[in-house]
């Protein structure tokens, strides 16, 4: 089928300069092979990254027709809008030339920060079944759509980003390594997984299936099990959290009063920095002085909390240490 | 005809957005929606308590939704989103079975993994039908125009809400009663509040985006069905204008707010005078009721 590739050679993303390139090429080859096609036999200086093509290293991502893929994995015929895929880079990466990307400084830089490899633990025999977690995770390619499609990196792109926190999840689940709780610290500085906001983005961006978002909650499921609700001494966070159970473990449902109070650092400190809001609120009917009570109950409530604590009191302990 | 649920309405509704719950219970007699509220539930745990911890209390509460012979209606997408997890997690019989031994049995319960979980917007369109709703209206809502702000629970992962058509119910709501539907490309993105300890700039610069494209677009109001967005969107709009120095003015209506205007009810009585942001420039656009001018049918 013919084609036309407008592809952006110059300008901005709002204000892109295409060239066009029209190819004859069967609907079943995927666009990467389209795009090496035209580079090898109309105009050597094209640059667009790519390797393997066949989704494999995850290098080939690129805007098509205004959606990101990874180019080899999609048919020229599925992508094709009236004859024509127009060609950008990805929305938050550099671009060195053309639609080439510096995917070293928006992704691999991050995820060779959590990339250390296993520190054995002593070895035990790991089974199948335990394995299997880590073995989704080390199918991550790297091809960076789970960050394409990031709330956070949206607004911040010093945030780790979903794709270098699989890379955390990948070590941190891993059965041989006996660093767990140094990892799950690592992960917790600042841009890390408390900065994610579980939207499900990255998991419903991901072309493999892997479920980033997934990873993430269960790498902030894990730390919170070691004691760990900060890295890098934000005692808010801390607070937020240990306010949050208690409220539940105690009373079966959140008092959002107390919560907020001490997150912000107890009845005086936090009083002193929710007053203005908290005046305006109690004024407009928004909050009101209504006592939270217990739920019926919550005995149940508190009786689950309690389990979980006493499961995982050897991993506190070892946070201590 | 009338839809019978058992009614989880979330902490929230029930702390700083009562006027959810009061416009909520509401509006749901004006659609024969029948609810049986359970009071003996424990907080869905909101995506911030591990799920080794939120699946049991969730298989409670769905326990005792399943008892009843009732699906489950939340009125917020965060408990709806975490809710909805966990009882996708429960279809998995051997850890339904786990967690019934360990956590439920000493109570008299046990969860089968039948209850479904329904957010009030899907019963809205699915169970009470956009054409019954339209026949109620008193107060057509012509010449308004509405931003739809999902955020994040109610449009993904696709496996816990189930049907992509859902992703579109909210704007279908507010066109139907006569609004205008003005789009925002960040509609399914994340408010910014679960950000809000953790990264206040990161949170305050999503609000400023999503706040700042509405108002910029025409927007006359946000339409939100989770409370908590509402804390982020109306509860700290004025912090956020502070910080980016930009000013939206935007008032941000509950979804039961917006459909009891459009069928008559008084304002004060939906509490919108309850809000952060003002909502008095958007009352005062209001057509008077039994106005039929332009009537969506």
């Amino acid at each position: 089928m013919e084609i036309t590739f407008k592809f952006q050679r110059g300008g901005t993303r709002a204000q892109p300069e295409y060239v066009d390139y029209q190819i004859d090429v069967p609907p079943e080859m995927t666009v990467f092979d389209a795009l090496v096609a035209v580079r090898e036999t109309q105009d050597g200086t094209l640059a667009f990254r790519g390797s393997c093509s066949v989704g494999f290293c995850g290098d080939c991502t690129l805007s098509v027709n205004g959606a990101q893929k990874v180019t080899c994995l999609v048919t020229v015929g599925k992508t094709q809008k009236d004859g024509v895929i127009t060609v950008q880079p990805i929305r938050y990466a550099p671009v060195e030339k053309d639609v080439m990307h510096d995917m070293r400084k928006f992704l691999w830089d991050k995820v060779d920060v959590f990339a250390r490899g296993v520190v054995p633990n002593g070895g035990h025999p790991v089974t199948d079944e335990e394995l299997r977690p880590v073995r989704k995770a080390m199918r991550c390619t790297t091809c960076g759509l789970c960050d394409e499609g990031c709330t956070v990196i949206d607004v911040n792109l010093d945030f780790y980003g979903p794709a270098a926190l699989t890379k955390l999840y990948r070590f941190a689940f891993d059965p041989r390594d006996g660093i767990t709780a140094e990892r799950l610290r690592e992960g917790s500085e600042v841009h890390g997984i408390w900065d994610c906001v579980h939207c499900w983005e990255a998991t419903e961006h991901c072309p493999f299936g892997l479920e980033p978002t997934h990873l993430i909650m269960d790498t902030r499921d894990r730390a919170i099990a070691h004691g760990i609700k900060s890295g890098y001494g934000n005692k808010m966070l801390e607070r937020h959290y240990d306010a949050f159970e208690e409220s539940i473990s105690r009373k079966g449902w959140l008092d959002e009063r107390s919560v907020a109070l001490q997150t912000y650092g107890g009845f005086i400190k936090g009083g002193i920095k929710t007053l203005p809001l908290g005046l305006r609120a109690l004024r407009k009917g928004k909050a009101t002085l209504k006592p939270h009570y217990k739920r019926p109950g919550a005995e149940h409530i508190r009786k689950i909390f309690d389990r979980y604590n006493r499961s995982n009191a050897g991993l506190r302990k070892e946070k201590q240490r | 005809m009338s839809h019978r649920f058992a009614f989880y309405p979330g902490c929230v509704s029930k702390g700083f957005c009562p006027e959810l719950y009061d416009s909520f219970v509401r509006v749901a007699a004006e659609f024969d929606i029948e609810v049986e509220e359970l009071k003996d539930v424990g907080c869905s745990g909101a995506g911030l308590i591990p799920a080794e911890i939120s699946d049991p209390i969730n298989a409670r509460t769905l326990a005792k939704a399943e008892a009843m012979g009732l699906p489950l209606l939340t009125i917020c997408s965060t408990c709806q989103g975490v809710i909805g997890g966990s009882a996708l997690r429960l279809t998995d019989p051997a850890y339904r079975a786990r967690i019934n031994r360990e956590h439920l049995a000493d109570q008299g319960l046990e969860y089968q993994g039948t209850t479904d979980v329904k957010h009030f917007l899907w019963a809205l369109v699915e169970d009470v039908g956009l054409d019954v709703v339209q026949s109620k209206i008193k107060r057509p809502l012509d010449g308004l125009g509405f931003s739809p702000f999902y955020g994040c629970y109610l449009r993904r992962p696709i496996d816990v809400i189930q049907r992509p058509e859902r992703k579109l119910y909210l704007e279908q709501v507010t066109e139907a009663l006569g609004g205008t539907n003005v789009d925002i490309s960040g509609k399914g993105k994340c408010c910014g509040f679960p950000s809000l300890t953790a990264n206040e700039e990161n949170a305050f610069a999503m609000t400023a985006k999503h706040l700042g494209e509405a108002v910029s677009k025409g927007a006359d109001a946000m339409v939100v069905p989770c409370p908590l967005c509402h804390l982020e969107m109306d509860g700290e709009q004025s912090e956020v204008e502070k910080a980016t120095g930009r000013r939206f003015d935007l008032p941000i209506l509950h979804l039961p707010q917006v459909v009891g205007l459009a069928i008559g009810l008084d304002p004060r009585e939906l509490g919108l005078s309850r809000h952060m942001a003002s909502t008095k420039k958007f009352v005062a656009q209001l057509q008077p009721v039994g106005s039929l001018v332009g009537a969506a049918s």
